[in-house]
């Protein structure tokens, strides 16, 4: 068969299909229309202004090294006169981010940005290998998940600037909207599918980290695509995946959509166009009023950073808990069982469960008004820390509250190192020999 | 499996009744066989409350349409419906509805008939209807947008409907756009035979397990702006009303009821092999890929398919929409006017002219991507 052309510049040989929409490319032309592409969606959006300065939530990955560089190009090629600057979270989980962080000091070398790195030990007086520790592989993903919401808002603060991307593509997001139609969270649909989503200002103080805009300017772009880039534009990025145990829903719906694109390429744009259409259906979104309402961009407080680290079909993990949640709701509902009973085992599935919103429509209504239509949420500011909350303390203040809770009376310093630790211990065992002996 | 759960029952009382020996575990409780059907007839009749004789005007009766396709769900709707009619003459000596049927025949497979012959004989009160599908170019009035969709090439007036299905068939390019076509069409068929016949509404025999594949397979197309008409009971834009008797049932429990009440049920309902996604995805539709998953999901977590579909019936179509301009094929109101796949951020492009560039035809997003471009053949799905 004779070597099939470019689609694009018809002069060179096609070496690239594209996995979008099955297209045949030449190097250059992938290359320029990948970036042109991502131009398009951040100038149709208007996703940037003249002069912003903004940080790139950068882990060392394919997504967020891709972001950078692309960006980098775009920056220069068009001329948006921005200043980028690349913000990195030390989640301390050793052999994995110490050697991903690495990556993004050579990257920040090679495009010239400046780099901040922040970490949770500094932060909440934790390292990830702490947590996990204490609490176990299984459900450290929320801790991480909300650690890192704040972080990077944290960490923009201390840059000064009010802009975050992040390296989202659009598996990401496509992944989302099955994942929330699976566990029947509307209020996130609504808010994941959107470009920019925000912190709206609280503007009384200005010290507060609260008026953050992020955006992900790779929402469009396919995960295989992105692999692509990163090849033939020879970046250097780290791929091994979290140590730790992945989110398991998130699992399921990732399987989900890799079956989808094998079927039909075109399918994960379709499913985030859906989810970008309903959430226009969701009762009581600001995409419902034409985004004529008040805030214009969704809150996003409380959106899970999800790792993108799960893959393959899950073992069900947190499918059966939501499972079970569902199930003794639906038997309280059928039974008609007193409030006592439904408002308990709602408070105790605060903490570990996304909010279900599905509730019986059989249970007394006088004392329950206050669940009866979804509660819309109001932003307030965490009585501890003073982040962005739509709860009285914020969900990291109580994660720490329940972390700080069970520590060791033995007071461990910020500055822990765990090999000190353990030659202490082994000093101790010595001694005790001594003793014995 | 039912089968299974009769024998991890055995020497189990009915949590309801608490006499009986229980038959089979349904969502935890073990229930005997009276108490089972008991729990099916009370979902689906639940949902039937507005169509009780007391509802009923006795000078206009109202008909509804049950659209069959043999399977164990629209059996078991048609069987209980049967069941409620009965029960409702001989409490007051009229009904609250009447009912008609539908069947909408699937081309090359004769094994139909045989079985639906065996329907009307279990059944004699009702007319049962058997429509081939190509009949949509027959009875749906707006014709040209629907030859629209033919090849350009095909000479358009020489076709018969039967002809025209052929070859708007033979220019669809994957086995799921061909899928995808075929339900729209099927649904646009039973809908004007409803309208037809003099039926004010249209009763689907989707169980909460199918409903679910629906959401997610709908969104997966694209179609997702179209969910609250596909899923939720009430009126559509086809100006008639759809309702889902089964929606709170699970495809396993319908399977269930159709071994436990026995004769003639099984005798009527075709054997649909279990689904086995093929190996090829050339093959796979993405209707498959739902069913599948959801297949898996029912066996251990029947709350979470229940939620999807409790979920998805919380969006509201919004107020704009009803006088939206119509799909060509599916004919769900497309808001803005925003047809074919361009003019929206995903596409990444810029086209200034979305209507141009959907080559004339007005199709809505999902549709588009069944249906092959004729000016732009790179745009196409594979």
């Amino acid at each position: 068969m004779a070597p099939s052309l470019c689609a694009h510049c018809k002069t060179n040989r096609a070496l690239i299909l594209r996995p979008k929409d099955h297209s045949k490319l030449c190097r250059p032309c992938f290359l320029t229309t990948f970036e042109t592409e991502i131009h398009h969606t951040i100038t149709s959006t208007g996703l940037f202004t003249r002069g912003e300065r903004i940080a790139i939530g950068a882990s060392g990955g394919k997504d967020s090294t891709v972001l950078a560089s692309v960006l980098k190009t775009l920056n220069e090629r068009y001329d948006y006169g921005l200043d980028l600057i690349l913000l990195s979270i030390d989640e301390g989980i050793k052999g994995y981010r110490d050697d991903s962080l690495e990556t993004v000091k050579r990257n920040a070398e090679q495009y010239g940005m400046q780099l901040c790195i922040l970490g949770y030990d500094e932060l909440y007086g934790w390292t990830m290998d702490q947590v996990v520790e204490q609490v176990g592989k299984k459900g450290n993903c929320t801790y991480c998940g909300v650690f890192r919401r704040q972080a990077l808002d944290r960490g923009a603060a201390r840059l000064g600037l009010t802009h975050v991307v992040t390296g989202h593509n659009a598996d990401d997001v496509a992944e989302t909207v099955l994942m929330n139609l699976l566990r029947g969270d509307l209020p996130r649909l609504s808010r994941t599918t959107s470009i920019v989503t925000s912190t709206p200002s609280l503007a009384a103080d200005p010290a507060a980290n609260t008026h953050i805009k992020r955006s992900k300017p790779l929402k469009y772009a396919y995960e295989k695509e992105i692999v692509l880039y990163a090849h033939h534009k020879n970046l250097d990025y780290f791929s091994t995946e979290c140590i730790y145990s992945p989110e398991a829903f998130r699992g399921s719906a990732r399987a989900l959509i890799k079956n989808l694109e094998r079927v039909r390429p075109s399918a994960i744009l379709d499913v985030v166009r859906s989810g970008e259409d309903m959430a226009k259906l969701v009762p009581d979104s600001d995409e419902g009023c034409g985004r004529v309402c008040t805030s214009s961009v969704p809150a996003a407080e409380e959106e899970q950073g999800g790792c993108g680290s799960a893959q393959g079909p899950s073992s069900g993990g947190d499918l059966a808990t939501l499972e079970q949640a569902l199930s003794s709701d639906d038997r309280a509902a059928d039974a008609a069982l007193e409030i006592e009973i439904t408002t308990s085992s709602i408070a105790k599935r605060t903490a570990p469960l996304p909010l279900t919103v599905g509730k019986s429509r059989k249970v007394p209504k006088a004392p329950n008004n206050t669940r009866k239509q979804p509660k819309k949420q109001v932003m307030g500011q965490c009585k501890k820390c003073g982040y962005l909350s739509s709860q009285d303390i914020c969900k990291a203040c109580v994660l720490l509250e329940g972390l700080n809770k069970n520590r060791p009376k033995n007071h461990i310093e910020v500055g822990y190192e765990p090999e000190k630790e353990a030659t202490s211990v082994a000093e101790a065992v010595k001694q005790l020999d001594v003793g014995a002996g | 499996m039912p089968g299974k759960q009769i024998t991890d029952v055995v020497e189990q009382l009915c949590r309801r009744c608490t006499e009986n020996q229980a038959v089979l575990v349904v969502r935890r409780d073990p229930l005997c066989r009276d108490c089972f059907v008991r729990y099916v007839h009370t979902k689906v009749i639940k949902h039937m409350e507005s169509f009780r004789v007391r509802n009923a005007d006795p000078n206009r009766q109202r008909k509804l349409l049950l659209a069959l396709s043999l399977g164990a769900s629209s059996v078991t709707l048609l069987h209980i419906l049967d069941h409620l009619l009965e029960t409702q003459t001989s409490k007051s000596g009229r009904t609250g509805f009447g009912l008609s049927v539908v069947f909408v025949e699937t081309a090359g497979d004769a094994s139909h008939q045989d079985r639906l012959s065996k329907v009307r004989q279990a059944y004699p009160d009702y007319d049962i209807a058997s429509l081939p599908l190509h009949d949509v170019f027959r009875l749906v009035p707006d014709q040209e947008s629907l030859s629209g969709l033919l090849p350009e090439s095909a000479t358009v007036e020489e076709l018969s409907p039967a002809d025209k299905l052929v070859t708007l068939f033979g220019s669809l390019t994957s086995a799921t756009a061909r899928e995808d076509v075929a339900a729209t069409l099927r649904t646009r068929l039973v809908v004007e035979y409803a309208k037809s016949s003099g039926c004010e509404g249209v009763l689907w025999g989707d169980s909460t397990t199918k409903l679910a594949e629906k959401t997610l397979a709908e969104t997966a197309k694209g179609c997702g702006f179209s969910l609250p008409w596909h899923v939720a009971d009430g009126e559509t834009p086809f100006g008639l009303a759809f309702n889902y008797p089964l929606r709170d049932l699970l495809k396993k429990e319908l399977v269930a009821y159709v071994d436990v009440v026995g004769s003639p049920l099984p005798s009527l309902v075709l054997d649909s092999a279990p689904t086995q996604a093929s190996m090829s995805s050339k093959n796979t539709t993405i209707d498959d890929l739902m069913k599948q998953y959801f297949e898996s999901v029912e066996v251990n977590f029947p709350s979470i398919v229940s939620n999807v579909v409790r979920t998805t019936g919380k969006l509201k179509a919004t107020l704009t929409t009803n006088d939206a301009p119509a799909c060509d094929l599916c004919s769900m109101p497309v808001s803005d006017g925003r047809f074919g796949i361009h003019g929206w951020g995903g596409d990444q492009h810029g086209i200034a002219d979305p209507i141009l560039a959907s080559s004339g035809r007005r199709l809505c997003y999902g549709c588009t991507r069944s249906i092959p471009s004729t000016t732009n053949p790179t745009n196409g799905s594979a």
